[in-house]
């Protein structure tokens, strides 16, 4: 089921006005219960998967044991073989012959508790495979809510000032005039910390009697005075 | 993050740019971003259980001159590509610019993603001024 289908089919529908729900309230349901499903079946499978899992060891344990005891009743037929002893070993071949259809039916049992877990395995994989896909899909649905409810906060504002004409050419002619503002300000700053830097520089000369006219002091008047009278 | 969280940093942040943000939560669990480059067309912020939602409203369908819809919306296609953070859309009647980013995203980052969407508002609702009564 493709939410995004879903979703254009209600708007071609006319539910195109901000406020009403552009996403059956039920699809989103149909894929929550979907997701919960899968999530409990995959519960259980992994629930059987233990106890087989638990049979198997048990099984092959089993097995391993029959191996042990087939090994260990050759190593005896062959001896009493060897020792000329025909019946008896007759009779060891027979309780091996036992061991050995015992042991094939469990092979087998495991055989088929193998393939019981091999498939269980794929059905968790599929399962977990839907979650994440009714996951995504979820996500597209709670995408355009969200979306929805993000703009509508805005369309009362839109339907009070939308009336009014040139809206967005006025607020952009606004936002330009911030701007320049904000530029000549910053413009403004620089020219000022560069006087500021400026008149700096004229102090620091003047403090080290750079720069500064000679003979301008009231000292220098009166000496000059003073040689005119003595002149 | 939360919203609250995300307006308590942004309310003391300011930008590369020297952008600085005025973000309130709303009643209806909004978030309102004003940035400063751009006071006109304040972003609304959203969350959802995987995405940041960014939201701005451009302007009403009723506001475009009713011949020139359909080469608004060619040149609101031809544009989309060049505005890579955020998107240009259609919700219910109203145009929007929008950008989404991953829940796990740096503040640093979102703060960068809403400055550069408050300024693409701008280059946007420009290069279609003239489509607009």
């Amino acid at each position: 089921m493709g939410v995004l289908r879903d979703m254009m089919t209600a708007l071609r529908g006319g539910a195109s006005e901000v406020g009403e729900a552009i996403v059956d309230a039920n699809a989103i349901r149909i894929l929550e219960q979907e997701i919960r499903d899968a999530e409990s079946a995959i519960g259980s499978a992994k629930q059987s998967l233990t106890r087989m899992k638990s049979s198997e060891i048990k099984l092959k344990r089993e097995i391993a044991t029959l191996d042990t005891d087939i090994a260990d009743y050759e190593r005896k037929a062959v001896s009493a073989l060897n020792a000329n002893e025909e019946a008896l070993a007759a009779e060891v071949a027979e309780r091996i012959a036992e061991l050995e259809a015992e042991r094939g039916e469990k092979a087998a049992e495991q055989g088929a508790l193998d393939a019981e877990v091999q498939k269980i395995h794929a059905m968790i994989k599929a399962r977990e495979r839907t979650i994440q896909k009714n996951k995504r899909e979820l996500d597209k649905v709670r995408t355009v809510q969200e979306l929805q409810r993000a703009t509508e906060s805005v369309s009362k504002n839109f339907a009070a000032t939308g009336s009014s004409e040139h809206r967005v050419s006025k607020a952009l002619e606004r936002v330009k005039a911030k701007q320049q503002n904000w530029q000549d300000r910053m413009q403004a700053g620089e020219w000022l910390e560069g006087q500021e830097a400026g008149s700096d520089i004229d102090a620091k000369l003047r403090a080290k009697g750079i720069g500064t006219p000679a003979g301008s002091g009231a000292s220098d008047v009166l000496a000059r005075l003073k040689a005119k009278q003595a002149g | 993050m939360t919203l609250d969280d995300l307006a308590f940093h942004l309310n003391d942040y300011s930008g590369e740019e020297g952008t600085t943000f005025d973000a309130l939560v709303t009643e209806r669990d909004i978030l309102e971003v004003v940035c400063s480059n751009n006071d006109e067309f304040p972003i609304h912020v959203t969350m959802t259980e995987t995405q940041i939602l960014a939201v701005t409203p451009l302007f009403n369908l009723g506001e475009v001159k009713p011949d020139r819809l359909d080469e608004l919306n060619a040149i609101f296609l031809r544009l989309s590509p060049a505005v890579p953070l955020s998107a240009i859309g259609l919700q219910g009647d109203i145009y929007i610019l929008f950008g989404a980013m991953a829940l796990s995203t740096r503040f640093e980052v979102i703060a960068h993603e809403l400055e550069v969407q408050a300024e693409n508002t701008i280059d946007v609702l420009e290069a279609v001024e003239h489509l607009l009564d």
